[in-house]
């Protein structure tokens, strides 16, 4: 059994680091404190194809697998969680189209979303307890000449940028979560309001708001996938996103750990480097170990996604172990540091807020343990 | 339209590369491979040269086998065709030796135009490759540049000397070595590096060089190589006057020969 990667994977792996060195480095902590979007950085990301990554070459994209693509995601998150929030909410968007939409939707959408000119946004997530349910339901509705959506969508990342969202929303209100229909609505459709930009505990740079539907016509061809599909189209998309943002807790942990290692190893007290207490190796080692076993738990499920075999419950494990000990990851690294990595000067409090988006939020439809315990023996 | 040649060598990444606290030797068995940094910078410019103008880039590599692992990576940064040279030979070989190779080399697989080097290799820094390949083939060699253009089959190149600029003329072909400067090394792009596999590569079979066996033995030996630690003094002066801190850090600083 090899665990190691490719020569291309490590290629695409060694890209993904020196553009984030070169690009991201550099802009991380000012975007931390501006929350503004990253317009330049973005374009740069499309002409390195980091955004048209998983997506065929008859569109235009690098076609270079899911096992590179986590590759990225964790390289890139080790400078800027933001930056591969955007880069993830983009692909996801691009990625369900790509399964699901006819060879005209394809064609429509795919080319422009490889070459980084159309933004993907992904709306699944609505104020009420699941999608298609609730006041504020995303409701789409027969019509003349397709569908009319009326409604809002909750915590839209992308929101504002995307020229191009993937909408789930309910045909049948009473029906709700059971009648959940996929959509592509590009932005600029007739109704499509973006609310005001939400101020986000951490991963700043990558917009959120809640975008409302008023009156949204749809054609027919805006249909993704079939009618009612929703729920299996979400769940897989999901359970496919989940595995890169797993990548990207991954990225932000190693990079927490190697910072705090080498803050260890210059800071002097009594005499000796604080490196050399066992209190402190115990941390350190515990953060590597878990960041450790978390990359071959992302790049297992990556590989299994790439191989179109059976995924989700490795999927859910790591994200099951990575919402539990991912932000461990941050407490145990800003201790080793103290007091200064308390403080806003250090990066370990970004990669603590940042890390918190990425293990807290997103959880696919189903809690992770309900699948893993379901699917032991 | 030149016909470019890019010579590199394949290094460790000093990165991963670490230090043994009890006797300063090296411990290189989690080093990973690069392409040495300044060689980078020669490919890069070769690079530049022929999409701007037209021509062909090729590559050309000695090293032992852990030299294939560095073919994609080459072609992957704008080389249309690697040439590689892997031979235990390489493990000791020095400047002599591996201008020798990388010479016969280019008589075999040339004639170039332009062949481009780092000013030095990431782990030796002889800078000697390109004078002594130039030397061997009988052709110019300039050196330490720090900006390239070629027109015709001239080419102009602005040196960068300790304490001045030289800009010279000289008609190809020619040898080059390169400073960092000249350039920013690209980030290949995704499809850059998966391209790279579609590109050719040629192994040169050393016995195919017709060296003579005394040929691929050093002149220079490496007997050891140490890591180096800065260790701290960690002397504090803790008199009440700041003026007998000074005078006492005065006097340490002459004892170490500093002032």
């Amino acid at each position: 059994m090899n665990f190691d990667l490719t020569e291309e994977q490590q290629l695409i792996g060694q890209s993904a680091r020196d553009f984030a060195k070169q690009y991201l480095e550099p802009i991380a902590v000012g975007l931390d404190q501006t929350g503004e979007y990253p317009k330049a950085v973005v374009q740069a990301l499309a002409k390195h194809d980091f955004l048209g990554l998983l997506l065929p070459a008859d569109v235009g994209g690098a076609a270079a697998g899911f096992v590179s693509y986590v590759e990225v995601i964790e390289d890139l998150s080790r400078y800027c969680g933001a930056v591969a929030s955007i880069v993830n909410n983009h692909t996801i968007a691009a990625y369900t189209i790509q399964q699901w939409g006819t060879a005209e939707q394809k064609k429509q959408y795919l080319p422009a979303m490889a070459k980084g000119e159309l933004l993907g946004g992904f709306a699944i997530f609505e104020n009420g307890p699941m999608p298609g349910v609730g006041q504020d339901a995303l409701v789409a509705t027969k019509h003349d000449v397709g569908y009319v959506l009326n409604g809002k969508k909750a915590f839209v990342r992308n929101a504002g940028e995307a020229g191009v969202y993937v909408v789930f929303a309910t045909t049948d209100p009473a029906a709700g979560a059971k009648a959940l229909t996929a959509f592509i609505v590009p932005a600029n459709a007739v109704g499509v309001k973006v609310g005001e930009k939400l101020e986000t505990m951490g991963l700043k740079g990558c917009p959120v708001a809640e975008i409302t539907f008023e009156n949204v016509v749809l054609a027919e061809t805006a249909l993704l996938g079939a009618l009612n599909q929703g729920v299996e189209i979400s769940a897989k998309a999901l359970a496919v996103a989940s595995v890169a943002e797993a990548a990207q807790t991954v990225g932000i942990g190693q990079a927490a750990v190697e910072h705090a290692a080498a803050y260890a190893k210059q800071r002097v007290q009594f005499g000796k480097p604080v490196a050399v207490l066992q209190a402190i190796q115990t941390l350190l080692a515990e953060v590597a170990t878990d960041c450790h076993l978390a990359r071959l738990g992302v790049r297992n499920a990556a590989s299994l996604i790439e191989d179109g075999k059976p995924f989700e419950v490795e999927a859910a494990m790591v994200k099951s172990f990575l919402v539990r000990l991912g932000p461990k990851m941050l407490i145990d690294t800003c201790q080793v540091e103290g007091g200064f990595g308390y403080s806003e000067t250090m990066p370990l409090p970004r990669m603590f807020r940042d890390i918190a988006g990425t293990t807290l939020l997103d959880a696919p439809g189903d809690f992770p343990e309900k699948l893993i315990a379901a699917n032991i023996g | 339209m030149p016909k470019c040649l890019v010579c590199y060598k394949w290094t460790l990444d000093e990165q991963d590369i670490k230090i043994k606290p009890d006797d300063l030797s090296l411990d290189v068995s989690r080093a990973k491979g690069k392409i040495s940094d300044f060689d980078r910078n020669a490919i890069e410019e070769a690079s530049l040269l022929v999409e701007k103008d037209g021509g062909a880039v090729d590559a050309l590599t000695y090293g032992t086998t852990t030299v294939k692992q560095s073919l994609k990576d080459a072609l992957s940064r704008g080389p249309g065709k690697v040439y590689w040279i892997a031979d235990a030979s390489a493990e000791k070989a020095d400047a002599n030796v591996t201008a020798k190779v990388l010479a016969a080399a280019i008589r075999k697989i040339g004639p170039y135009d332009l062949i481009l080097c780092g000013e030095g290799s990431s782990d030796q820094f002889n800078q000697q490759t390109a004078s002594r390949v130039a030397a061997l083939l009988a052709l110019p060699c300039v050196s330490f540049v720090s900006k390239l253009s070629v027109a015709e089959n001239t080419v102009s190149a602005t040196r960068k000397l300790e304490e001045s600029q030289e800009d010279v003329t000289v008609k190809g072909p020619v040898v080059i070595s390169v400073l960092s400067e000249i350039n920013k090394p690209r980030i290949p792009s995704l499809k850059q590096v998966l391209g790279a596999s579609k590109k050719p590569n040629e192994e040169i079979k050393i016995a195919d060089l017709n060296l003579k066996p005394e040929e691929l033995l050093p002149k220079a030996v490496c007997k050891s190589v140490k890591g180096f630690v800065m260790k701290r003094k960690n002397i504090i002066y803790k008199e009440s006057a700041a003026a007998d801190n000074v005078a006492k850090l005065k006097a340490s600083l002459t004892t170490e020969g500093l002032c």
